[in-house]
């Protein structure tokens, strides 16, 4: 067994994301003043382990790793932080990396808990099918979790401009209705790409003889959740639910995904066999 | 050879006197015309706005001699009989550099941090350019001043936040919308600062105004001047759903919209945000409406109380940036670390 595996350069990521995630919390109390290009590299190096550590476990399984847990939880991290690192390149959003840094460092910590990387989990699936229904249910994931942390942005403003504190003009974060097209966006694109993973899952995954998808918790969770996000979605369009509602409605729906996401797989024998 | 200033400002002299001295425009290159051919500077700005009348010369007399006969420049070319020496401030290198440097970060303006001065002082600086009263070291000068003024404005917080009522206001429209251009403002009351406030929401892309008021004659005026609409006192709620950010200054007595009132005005407007901006003592909108969800109220006390806190932070980085002009004054005229070190800051020599 090699002295340093790929969990352990994760653990690595994980500290680093920690470094930053204490960073940030001076960016927080200054009121976002000044450009965080220091956060920013430390998340980028922060990145860089957690991607070799991705690419470590999938060259070592000759495929996507999202077969457990672990796996799973370590490659929405990635999601998440690809798409936070691009967005954050647009100076006026160089603070979402900030928000999504405590959501970071909580999936790092989960994913190091003992007993989620089990060996061989979900070996009878295979095939590119299996690939792609995980990547794009996975990547949902990772947009959803974005959309919270914009979210949590949106919620920070919109508390500075309604209790009049001063630090609104001097903080460099966007306004309010370009934060709020952000979630939207975000989550948008967290449904279509669920969308295209459920879709992928029903009609390019056979379940295993003697198994039905209507049995399985798990597909009941991801069905509840697709559900969830599409009628926030239409709420926000059709019903003109706005503003403070829709991010906390979007911040919520993540905090249910995170919190279930584990007790979800624990109760569905596809995913958890 | 050296830099020196000679000069009057707000600091050192009331506006009564200060308007004695000042040189319109057309003038300006004739007193650089009169200095070279009386031979009292080999180059020469002159700086004249509403604040302040300053010259700045690159000369080879010493600098004693050198005050006197500027002085005396001074009084006889702006016609003085009256010799007015102690408003004057003379400055020689390196506080001559130093002021030059305040004055283009704004850091001897009225406003401190104002960012108005530095466009004045590059205006005054390409007139004496085009005029080739200028030369390489006050090239020089006024190039490194210019540079260090945009850098104190990125990497200090000396021109950050409004410090007057309508431009917090627009600031404020601006943390709330993602462009104003397209913006709806409404203008309740024709007073002189909602029209300001509206006139600075229009420089930025705010493309429609509505103007209400009392006397409706007041309101076609305002409307007129602003590139807008004139609107019934009595109809501006019908207008309401369109509005984007209302500007509101009446004479009224009483609340002219509540939350009562508001509340079914956000639903028709499908709760899109709504800043409002209550100008009015007393007050025209009840306070209770910054408890509806997307509507965001600020009175005049919020909007001052914000631009006196800009001003606070302001004053605190006055420090940083005397030390970053310091350190580029020094770099200028080429004096090691050390032996710059020691020096203390210094008010402007009187």
């Amino acid at each position: 067994m090699p002295l340093i595996t790929d969990r352990t350069w994760f653990l690595a990521a994980v500290i680093v994301y920690g470094i930053a995630l204490v960073y940030s919390v001076f960016l927080w109390r200054r009121g976002f003043r000044r450009d965080d290009r220091i956060h920013y590299l430390i998340l980028v190096v922060a990145y860089g382990l957690h991607l070799l550590a991705m690419m470590k476990r999938g060259y070592s399984l000759q495929r996507c790793p999202t077969s457990n847990l672990y796996e799973a939880t370590v490659f929405i991290g990635w999601a998440m932080m690809s798409a936070c690192l691009g967005l954050a390149l647009v100076q006026r959003f160089r603070f979402l990396p900030v928000f999504a840094n405590p959501v970071m460092v909580g999936l790092g910590v989960f994913a190091m808990m003992p007993g989620l990387d089990t060996p061989g989990g979900a070996l009878s699936y295979t095939g590119v099918m299996v690939s792609l229904h995980a990547a794009f249910t996975l990547l949902a994931y990772g947009a959803f979790g974005l959309g919270a942390a914009a979210g949590v942005m949106y919620l920070s403003q919109e508390r500075d401009l309604k209790m009049h504190r001063s630090r609104i003009l001097f903080s460099l974060l966007p306004p309010i209705t370009r934060l709020e097209k952000v979630v939207t966006w975000l989550t948008l694109a967290g449904l279509s790409l669920l969308s295209v993973g459920l879709v992928v899952g029903f009609a390019g995954i056979t379940p295993p003889p003697g198994v039905r998808y209507t049995q399985d918790f798990k597909v009941w969770w991801s069905c509840v959740v697709w559900a969830v996000y599409a009628v926030l979605l239409g709420l926000h369009w059709r019903f003109a639910v706005r503003g403070r509602r829709f991010a906390w409605s979007v911040v919520g729906s993540f905090a249910f995904v995170l919190l279930t996401y584990w007790g979800s797989n624990l109760a569905s024998p596809l995913h958890q066999p | 050879m050296s830099i020196l200033v000679v000069g009057i400002s707000h600091r050192t002299a009331p506006v009564e006197l200060r308007e004695r001295f000042a040189l319109p425009p057309p003038r300006i290159p004739e007193a650089l015309s009169a200095l070279r051919q009386q031979e009292l500077a080999q180059e020469a700005v002159l700086v004249c706005t509403c604040n302040r009348t300053e010259l700045y010369v690159q000369s080879q007399t010493p600098a004693p001699e050198a005050f006197a006969a500027l002085l005396k420049f001074f009084h006889q070319f702006t016609g003085q009989a009256e010799v007015v020496q102690e408003a004057f401030y003379t400055l020689s290198e390196p506080h001559s550099l130093e002021h030059l440097f305040k004055v283009a970060a704004g850091l001897d303006s009225m406003v401190l941090g104002e960012t108005e001065i530095l466009g004045q002082l590059k205006k005054a600086y390409e007139l004496a350019l085009q005029g080739q009263f200028t030369g390489p070291r006050l090239n020089k000068a006024f190039q490194r001043a210019f540079n260090t003024a945009k850098y104190l404005r990125t990497h200090t917080n000396i021109q950050r936040g409004s410090i007057s009522v309508a431009s917090v206001g627009v600031e404020l429209a601006e943390k709330i919308f993602d462009t104003l251009r397209g913006r709806v403002v409404m203008v309740l009351g024709a007073g002189d600062t909602s029209e300001k406030a509206a006139r600075a929401l229009l420089s930025r892309g705010a493309t429609s105004v509505l103007v209400s008021n009392r006397s409706y004659e007041r309101a076609v005026a305002l409307a007129q001047e602003l590139g807008g609409r004139a609107v019934r006192f009595d109809d501006w709620s019908a207008e309401f759903a369109a509005v984007d950010i209302v500007i509101s200054s009446t004479a009224a007595p009483h609340y002219i919209l509540d939350r009562a009132k508001l509340a079914p005005l956000m639903a028709l407007r499908e709760n899109q945000p709504l800043l409002l901006i209550d100008l009015a003592v007393p007050r025209d909108i009840e306070p209770e409406v910054n408890f509806l969800e997307n509507v965001y109220l600020y009175n005049i006390d919020d909007l001052q109380e914000i631009a006196a806190d800009y001003l606070k932070q302001r004053q605190e980085e006055v420090g940083r940036c005397e030390a970053i002009i310091r350190e580029r004054v020094r770099e200028l005229l080429n004096v090691p670390a050390a032996a710059a070190a020691p020096q203390t800051p210094r008010p402007a020599e009187a």
